[in-house]
């Protein structure tokens, strides 16, 4: 960028600290891009590897070209040397500084998958009736990665489906011809909105509760981004088969998410929430006001959705298809104290799974 | 004769290996091939760039100046894939070898632009064979980082979002 400034520098021989300028790569032959990737250039790439050490870059025989003069030229050499270790701090900030922003060891345990696993998981989010064990194995007190263990959460599955949702909606819409790039950015970012929103609640709401779990918020954001997947298969069915099959298939997916939650919370409260146990009493008097403060905190939840879907644009008519039932199943159930936590988050779930939906082309595919 | 022996000198001094690009290319072209790990390592950025010259080259022969969007959405996906690859594979991956990989993959989406400049691609025959590609694309792509960062098992995962990004292409193409 200014290599005329940092010979100065480099030859009055002072000492600098690192400054935020940096040698762009693009000059060919000039900067040590290995500073810049991962070694990705091997060293027994034969001709051009001795190129690219820095400092050793006297080539006698190219002195003819202009760019061989300036590599020979042993201040250029240590503009060189600076530049690629400038890079390099550079960079060693950057992952300093992601390390502390984003927890990325702790999000690797989310994201070992394989296939067998997304594909049973998937099955399990349509077709959750059948299935026996919910609780998630443990090794030691860290539990299992998701490759083993097929109720371990996950967050490949909500992030593809985030995604995928996303796409699909812009493909409705297109089907509508009320496409346009920046509205899917606009999908983008109220999807998001509503899903923090939902975390933030149910947090709140746990925090009130004060169950004892051992659910961090990334579980929170995995189980809560499983609805997504419901979801896609709404809109695609509703693109293929029109209302009807919209209708049907999003009343299933809210209905078959509502049983995955409570089973899930249900196996999962019931491993970690030992606490109240131990005092029968003072547990269940605990369990009685929570109980309480589950059902007030419920009904906002559900009459906060219509006002949710009302402020997104261009769409009338929003679908709450899960609304009346999951409120009234949640407050039959009672005592268990395992389901009432677990019965929380379905409450708020079905109801947002209606809230940004696209308004259903209907009247273009009937 | 010894202006060409310069020339060819030169252009090896950029770090351009003209037999690695043909190398990789036919990876790409043939998706039953194995790929193999060591040569996805170097990080060649001049195939890729080729490619998404020719795909914008053939987007405006067919009447669509869209080069930002080209750019932009592949600056975007490769951002995406090379955090998702990075989470998934326990051996971390640099940038600049998921942008190389997945432009050399883009190869297919210039061949099914350059069918978009002769006939539309909005009927049946265009869905089909804009998915042909697609598919064809985010296989070699998965293949290849399979193959490169040493992943069991996960092939299918790194296809999807994979596929995802070319079809964004694709509807590039298409509409």
């Amino acid at each position: 960028m200014h290599p005329a400034g940092l010979a100065a520098a480099a030859a009055a021989g002072t000492p600098r600290l690192p400054s935020k300028r940096r040698i762009p790569v693009s000059q060919p032959g000039m900067a040590d891009p290995h500073q810049l990737f991962d070694d990705t250039s091997s060293t027994q790439s034969r001709g051009y590897g001795a190129q690219r050490a820095p400092g050793g870059l006297g080539y006698p025989a190219a002195s003819a070209t202009p760019q061989a003069a300036f590599l020979a030229d042993p201040v250029s050499n240590m503009a060189m040397a600076y530049g690629s270790s400038l890079a390099a701090q550079g960079k060693e900030l950057v992952d300093k500084n992601i390390d502390r922003f984003i927890p990325v060891t702790k999000l690797k345990y989310y994201f070992a998958v394989d296939t067998m696993y997304v594909g049973r998981k998937l099955g399990l989010l349509f077709f959750p009736y059948l299935h026996q064990d919910w609780e998630v194995q443990y090794q030691q007190d860290t539990p299992v990665a998701p490759r083993f263990d097929v109720n371990a959460p996950d967050l490949y599955i909500p992030a593809m489906a985030f995604i995928t949702y996303v796409l699909v909606a812009g493909l409705a819409l297109g089907t509508q011809d009320r496409f346009s790039p920046d509205l899917l950015g606009l999908q983008a970012s109220s999807a998001l909105a509503w899903l923090t929103l939902e975390v933030v609640a149910i947090l709140l709401s746990l925090y009130l509760v004060t169950v004892n779990t051992d659910l961090t918020t990334i579980d929170l954001v995995a189980f809560l981004g499983y609805k997504y997947v419901g979801m896609i298969g709404g809109v695609l069915m509703g693109l293929l088969f029109g209302k009807i099959g919209y209708y049907l298939v999003l009343g299933w997916c809210c209905v078959a998410i509502f049983v995955f939650m409570v089973s899930r919370g249900s196996g999962l409260v019931r491993l970690r929430a030992q606490v109240p146990r131990r005092h029968p009493r003072r547990g269940c008097q605990l369990w009685g006001s929570d109980q309480r403060h589950i059902a007030e905190l419920k009904s906002p939840g559900v009459a906060a959705q219509p006002g949710g879907s009302g402020g997104l644009p261009g769409r009338g008519g929003i679908l709450s298809p899960g609304r009346g039932d999951p409120t009234q199943a949640a407050r039959g159930w009672g005592s268990p104290a395992h389901r009432l936590q677990a019965g929380l988050s379905p409450s708020f779930h079905s109801p947002c799974m209606g809230a940004f939906l696209p308004e259903f082309p209907w009247k273009e595919i009937l | 004769m010894l202006a060409a022996m310069k020339n060819r000198k030169s252009i090896l001094e950029l770090g351009i290996h003209f037999d690695h690009i043909r190398q990789k290319t036919w990876t790409v072209l043939n998706p039953m091939k194995p790929a193999d790990g060591s040569i996805i390592n170097e990080t060649d950025l001049t195939g890729p760039i080729l490619f998404c010259i020719a795909l914008e080259a053939t987007l405006l022969l067919a009447g669509k100046v869209q080069f930002g969007y080209v750019y932009g959405m592949s600056a975007i996906g490769c951002l995406v894939i090379h955090a998702l690859l990075n989470l998934m594979s326990s051996s971390g991956v640099s940038y600049g070898c998921v942008a190389s990989v997945l432009g050399y993959c883009l190869l297919p989406m210039v061949i099914l632009s350059g069918c978009a400049m002769f006939f539309s691609l909005q009927g049946t025959f265009g869905t089909v064979s804009s998915l042909v590609i697609i598919g064809w694309c985010s296989l070699s792509a998965s293949k290849i980082f399979i193959a490169a960062l040493h992943m069991e098992g996960q092939q299918l995962l790194v296809a999807y979002p994979c596929a995802l990004l070319y079809g964004l292409f694709a509807l590039l193409t298409i509409f």
